[in-house]
């Protein structure tokens, strides 16, 4: 009797897991509206995709995409895996450790060519040319974060170890670097990194940005996702979705289109002065398109493979995932 | 004079009709005495006021000769963190030890001054809460239904024990016992409604004292009496 | 013997560890989503020692705090109590306060006390000070009218009393409401180290979610649902310990 009671609550749980869960795997078929689920909340990073969505490229595509933003609690990855999303936006080190653990995902854009992810500082008081200037500095990190491993790899090319220079634990709030505590503090360059610019420029200060790729590190930022199942039954799907997504990049970033988009912009993002939006979208039409020829979502594939390596050096992956494999233009 | 009620007028918050209306009576001189009255005819309430502790009423009351009035009730609890005996000990002034405990004697309690309050009987907590009423400096003590969980025997001879030893003191019994307040008590107060005028009716009971025997045919007619009167 | 709670505890844990491995199977989900018995086992003896340490941290800080919270809101029950007017202001004053989530809060402690200690203690305080202090109000401002009024008809009551009387009176539920606050002490103590602290169970739990390290996730899970048990069973015997010492005769006969 017990063990009968046993097996119907067995079975009610899991048709509430499944229920909860509710679509889990690729449907066959017609896909019907697809969500294409955002690393992080609207604002000037996700300017291609937000353009996209609003005016109406995908529907041109013939394709139904709802575009969420992303935040520190959402991972578009699980997502995908678990069917509340079709696309998302995943960063490099989520995507390898992904794979590590045998997750289904696969690369098909990348839309950052350059990683925005910078360190701030200021120039009158240490110069941080090459990270052989870390030395007995106080360095700002997100511990768990990709700016750690980056930190870390920029400190492994001189030689530099925790004994060489003090990590500091970076959150939200950055008065520990205002006040001078902290040297060297990560930023989104294309994003807080002007805003914060601005306020000690303002308070008469002068700021510089430390870049890792110009040290040769080119530890890769967001991407774009899907499930490798998606990917083989619905290719012409995922390329609809493509080709709609980076001409909605194309366009954000086209200089010509700058004050549309900016009136876009400033629907989602109401907290930022236009004057800062603008310097924003600057920034980050050089990071996504570098040059004239560069080709919006190309995916650089040595970029990858270097981001692979920090992390297989850092122990941040048990074992090589071959990046490359998951990498896919359709 | 021991107690003078002039002309109170009272209604409960939210009542439609008073408890109190023109309520006079006196009692006069030291003794055992006796509030008797049907319940919620308001016998608690004028304890109270008599007592200084009840709600604001208009009319006169006055206490002349009586410097402290205590008032007691059958609900009360001594708290819980010691025991009996001590919380007993520690509220009875130094000069009236002797008296305590005379008291904890003639009342029962030795074999339960080491117990705490929660651990007693209904009726050795009666006896318990009375007592360190007994030792305190009053001239008037209300003791409202103050002995009403203890068994009859004994209740006779806490009674007529309270009465030998403080002749001098004015008490206020309540009771719901008709041949009780008739048997021990000199002038029972016999509170009526509002319907009734006047609302106080004083019969004299028979005050017995101890050792003095009971006259049963007295006893009857002031029983009779007070019936009649409520 | 292990009281009742922890295994209470590890049979619920491991329940959800089933439901998780149910889900992952019936809809084949990949380690990264839900991790294997075996990816959780290995993260469990990678980081058991470390989390070990670090739940440690967090629950000596959580006790810290808890007692800083009783200690405060006793006292400011206590003034509370005194006048009318005092009263209302003190429980106006908690309840707007404990509608501020602690998040939106815990930044302006970060940024005035920095990330050490001090701002731990503080949040883990008062994440279960203003619920421990609205349930102290009510209790020390309630007369137990049937013990205080000999004190008061004779002329014998003081305040120190009548806080005495109300607090014994009322131990039951002064226990159960300080025994639930433990809970919350955890809980604020895990909330500041995830926000903003650089140390506890709550500063690696941050981490293991900005890897998207479930396993990690469910391991901190474990030690922090056994230490949360293991100071609510704590308080809990204290709690029957102090009831038995208080309510029990010393000695005598009936």
């Amino acid at each position: 009797m017990r063990a009968r009671i046993f097996a119907e609550f067995l079975l009610i749980a899991l048709l509430a897991s499944a229920a909860l869960v509710g679509g889990c795997g690729p449907p066959e078929g017609d896909l019907g509206p697809l969500t294409y689920r955002l690393k992080w909340l609207f604002n000037v990073s996700v300017v291609g995709d937000l353009y996209a969505g609003a005016e109406g490229l995908f529907e041109a595509e013939g394709l139904q995409v709802t575009v969420k933003p992303g935040g520190p609690e959402k991972d578009a990855i699980k997502e995908l895996e678990l069917g509340h999303a079709q696309f998302g936006v995943a960063s490099a080190d989520q995507v390898i450790r992904a794979l590590a653990k045998g997750s289904p995902v696969v690369v098909i854009a990348q839309i950052f060519q350059q990683n925005p992810l910078q360190w701030i500082y200021r120039p009158d008081r240490n110069r941080f040319e090459t990270p052989a200037d870390f030395r007995g500095k106080t360095l700002g990190v997100t511990f768990g974060g990709n700016d750690e491993a980056i930190m870390r790899a920029l400190m492994a090319t001189r030689g530099l170890s925790e004994q060489d220079a003090t990590l500091f634990s970076v959150r939200y709030d950055y008065t520990p670097f205002l006040e001078g505590r902290v040297d060297l503090w990560p930023v989104y360059r294309n994003a807080q990194g002007v805003i914060i610019e601005d306020k000690l420029r303002r308070a008469g200060e002068a700021v510089a940005f430390f870049d890792p790729n110009a040290a040769g590190v080119r530890f890769v930022a967001n991407s774009v996702i899907t499930t490798r199942a998606l990917l083989e039954q619905h290719p012409r799907t995922v390329q609809k979705f493509l080709k709609a997504l980076l001409e909605g990049w194309r366009r954000a970033v086209d200089p010509a289109q700058a004050e549309r988009v900016l009136a876009m912009i400033q629907l989602h993002d109401r907290d930022t002065a236009l004057p800062l939006l603008r310097q924003q979208l600057d920034i980050t039409r050089q990071m996504v398109r570098p040059t004239a020829e560069t080709v919006i979502g190309r995916i650089d594939a040595a970029a990858w493979k270097q981001t692979e390596e920090i992390m297989l050096t850092q122990n941040l992956i048990p074992a090589a995932v071959n990046v490359a494999s998951s990498l896919v233009s359709p | 004079m021991l107690i003078d009620c002039r002309n109170i007028r009272y209604r409960y918050p939210n009542a439609e009709a008073a408890v109190f209306a023109d309520l006079s009576f006196c009692l006069r001189g030291p003794g055992f005495h006796a509030l008797f009255g049907p319940s919620g005819v308001g016998k608690t309430t004028l304890a109270r006021m008599i007592a200084g502790n009840g709600p604001r009423y208009e009319g006169r009351i006055e206490t002349p000769g009586v410097a402290r009035t205590l008032y007691s009730y059958n609900l009360e609890r001594l708290p819980g963190w010691s025991c009996v005996g001590d919380h007993i000990a520690k509220v009875t002034p130094p000069s009236r030890r002797e008296r305590m405990a005379d008291l904890i004697g003639s009342f029962g309690l030795e074999g339960c001054i080491d117990a705490r309050f929660s651990q007693l009987s209904l009726g050795q907590k009666n006896r318990a809460n009375l007592t360190r009423y007994l030792v305190q400096d009053f001239d008037l003590l209300i003791m409202d239904e103050s002995l009403a969980n203890v068994d009859e025997t004994t209740r006779e001879k806490i009674l007529l024990k309270i009465k030998g030893m403080f002749p001098d003191k004015g008490f206020l019994y309540i009771s719901h016992n008709v041949s009780e307040v008739a048997k021990f008590c000199r002038e029972v107060v016999v509170l009526r409604n509002t319907a009734k005028q006047p609302q106080a009716v004083s019969i004299a009971g028979l005050d017995l004292a101890p050792d003095q025997p009971l006259d049963k045919s007295r006893l009857e007619r002031a029983m009779l009496e007070i019936v009649h009167a409520a | 013997m292990l009281p009742k709670r922890i295994y209470q505890f590890v049979i619920i844990y491991l329940a959800a560890l089933g439901g998780l491995q149910a889900i992952k199977l019936v809809f084949a989900l990949s380690d990264y989503v839900i991790p294997s018995p075996a990816d959780l086992w290995q993260t469990a003896e990678a980081v058991f020692s470390r989390y070990l340490g670090d739940a440690l941290n967090t629950l000596a800080v959580a006790i810290v705090g808890h007692l800083l919270a009783i200690v405060l809101a006793t006292v400011v029950a206590i003034i509370g109590r005194l006048t009318n007017w005092a009263g209302a202001l003190i429980k106006v004053a908690a309840y707007n306060l404990q509608a501020y989530p602690i998040v939106a809060v815990a930044p302006i402690i970060f940024i005035l006390l920095g990330d050490g200690l001090a701002s731990r203690l503080l949040i883990a305080a008062m994440i279960c000070y203003f619920p421990l202090l609205l349930s102290f109000i009510g209790i020390f401002a309630e007369p137990v009218v049937d013990i205080e009024h000999f004190y008061t008809m004779t002329g014998r009551m003081r305040w120190q009393l009548e806080v005495k009387i109300r607090a014994f009176e009322n131990n039951a539920k002064l226990i159960t409401v300080t025994a639930g606050s433990a809970t919350l002490a955890m809980v604020g103590t895990i909330v500041a180290e995830f926000f903003g602290a650089n140390a506890g169970i709550g500063y690696s739990l941050r981490i293991a979610l900005y890897q998207s390290d479930l396993a990690k996730v469910l391991v901190a899970l474990f030690l922090i649902g056994i230490f949360t048990s293991l100071y609510l069973a704590l308080l809990e015997r204290i709690g029957v310990w102090l009831q038995h010492k208080l309510v029990l005769p010393t000695g005598g006969t009936l």
